[in-house]
């Protein structure tokens, strides 16, 4: 029972913290854009007062539809995802050395790997619920605006792929963890996803989009060409190693490496 | 290794680059002492301590702690540790309680620990408070409460009366005496001001550029204690040669002052070499060197 009790200490480790309703108001503030685009491409004469805006927003060939509507808030949840799960990540990792608190949990009587596993399920859980409400904040907003092209099909696909995104986003969190490890703080690990995203648009110019980690959402959710419709099985065996490769190389640091703060 | 060793090193090195942290230490900390291990900032107290505590990997040579050896990564002896390193640190977002409830946790003690903890530091007025906003001497208080929690047999501290008003170190200094006295725990305790814990030691390990250079019991520390001739003097330059001249092999200047050792009997002699030389003595009297001052004379420290 050591892991539920390390379990249990990473999430009281969150009470009163801001950043988790930070990262809330972050990720809410995606829909709220997403669909007043769709209010401005729909009310085009009322959104002229906004400017520019306005003008953008008919200039991007958007509808105002549920499928259009849907299509935006995947690649929020894939994109903005990666980013934010990374921040989430860098914050449950980093905080430890950032607080001055590592040498406190590192000379316990727990295995070190526990705090590695149980900080990956609270990031998890954390970033399920964020995608949850975020899911509901869009469906809520969506009908607010009363969007055409509605179907339980559509809405059961949608939040299948927003899903889908946000879990890709999560394998590919492990590295960042081990970063915030390696760096001893939030920065190195923002730092560098923020470089791996900068590269992952590199790599899905250059063909090779399948096969980097950070290329495998923006093509899944259509950021690169058409979304595709299922994730090839190089991309799955590509996402597994990234995901175990991260989970291994945080233990290792954390049970072997030099742990001075 | 002996049985009886709570903390025992073998050749222990830990190298940074082109620093030598810590050198071959040998150390042998027997249970139920306190164990004061000194150094002026970076002789390598911390880094030791890091090694005891499995934080860092040894360069060369071997750790026991409790009979166990210690590797980086493993759990060890921990369960029976207690220890705080370097600054007192906690998660600011938490409250007292809730900090001590982490550890309770971590460490499988008892609900009641928490509460008997936070009583036994005088933590009860802000047991419910951010750690955030607590004092430094606060924090302190809190990671020793840490520290003691789990009821350890053992604990490392590193400098822990940093941060404590006076008040307070007489209070951490009392209740270290009473869990080595009623509990039997060890204590291994770290500090650059030998005066703090002189008077609460059984042994102290003087640390200084790595090298563990010495070892005194309680009665060493007492013989250590020298009493000397101290000399206000015009001229003290000439001064110390002139006594030089007359026979005193050992005598010091420092800040406009003599310190003239192995001169008790002989005071009247100090006088009249200086006054016969013509110089002015301002004060002459007999002064007591601390324990101190023989620290800073080892570790190439003032006076």
């Amino acid at each position: 029972m050591t892991f539920a009790r390390v379990l249990a200490t990473e999430f009281l480790k969150l009470r009163r913290s801001k950043v988790t309703w930070v990262t809330l108001a972050a990720l809410s503030l995606g829909p709220l854009a997403i669909a007043l685009m769709m209010w401005i491409v729909r009310e085009p004469g009322r959104a002229a007062q906004l400017g520019l805006l306005g003008t953008k927003a008919n200039l991007s060939g958007l509808t105002a539809t549920w499928p259009a509507y849907f299509s935006m808030l995947t690649m929020m949840v894939g994109i903005g995802g990666m980013l934010l799960m990374s921040f989430i990540v860098a914050y449950v990792f980093g905080r430890e050395y950032v607080e001055g608190t590592a040498k406190n949990l590192l000379a316990l009587p727990v295995g070190r790997h526990w705090f590695v596993l149980a900080k990956l399920v609270v990031a998890a859980v954390w970033w399920a619920l964020l995608v949850v409400a975020v899911l509901v904040e869009s469906f809520a907003l969506g009908a607010t605006l009363g969007l055409p092209g509605f179907s339980t099909t559509l809405a059961v696909t949608a939040v299948h792929d927003a899903l889908l995104a946000a879990a890709i986003a999560y394998l590919l969190v492990p590295i960042v963890a081990w970063i915030a490890m390696l760096g001893r703080g939030y920065l190195p690990p923002l730092g560098f996803a923020l470089a791996m995203l900068a590269l992952g648009d590199v790599f899905s110019k250059t063909g090779w989009a399948a096969w980097f980690p950070w290329s495998i959402v923006p093509l899944y959710i259509g950021a690169i060409g058409q979304p595709v419709t299922t994730i090839a099985s190089g991309s799955i065996v590509v996402l597994a190693l990234t995901f175990v490769a991260g989970i291994a190389a945080t233990i290792a640091q954390l049970r072997w490496a030099d742990n001075a703060q | 290794m002996s049985a009886d060793s709570a903390i025992a090193t073998h050749a222990l090195t830990k190298r940074y680059r082109n620093v030598l942290a810590v050198d071959a230490l040998d150390l042998d900390v027997r249970r139920g002492e306190i164990y004061g291990f000194l150094g002026r900032n970076g002789a390598g107290k911390t880094t030791t301590i890091r090694m005891l505590l499995g934080l860092i990997r040894p360069g060369g040579g071997e750790v026991e702690v409790l009979g166990s050896r210690v590797q980086p990564g493993a759990t060890g002896p921990f369960a029976r540790v207690g220890c705080l390193v370097e600054t007192a640190t906690a998660y600011p977002n938490l409250t007292v309680r809730e900090n001590l409830d982490i550890q309770r946790r971590l460490t499988r003690a008892p609900r009641a620990a928490v509460a008997e903890v936070i009583e036994l530091m005088r933590l009860g007025g802000l047991a419910e408070r951010p750690a955030r906003v607590l004092s430094l001497g606060n924090k302190q208080r809190l990671s020793l409460a840490r520290a003691l929690l789990h009821r350890p047999e053992l604990l490392i501290l590193d400098e822990p009366a940093n941060a404590l008003d006076p008040a307070g170190i007489v209070e951490i200094r009392e209740l270290l005496q009473a869990l080595v006295s009623e509990h039997g725990v060890t204590v291994f305790m770290s500090s650059h001001i030998l005066t703090e814990i002189a008077h609460l030691v059984d042994r102290i390990g003087i640390m200084h550029e790595g090298r563990l250079i010495e070892e005194l019991d309680r009665d060493q520390l007492r013989a250590k204690e020298r009493l000397y001739v101290d000399v206000g003097v015009s001229e003290p330059a000439r001064a110390v040669a002139l006594l030089a001249a007359a026979g005193f092999a050992h005598v010091e200047h420092a800040d406009g002052r003599l310190r003239v050792y192995d001169a008790l009997e002989r005071v009247p002699e100090v006088a009249r070499a200086l006054v016969g030389a013509g110089l002015d003595i301002t004060e002459l009297t007999q002064a007591h060197e601390d324990l101190e001052a023989h620290f800073l004379r080892l570790t190439g420290g003032a006076p």
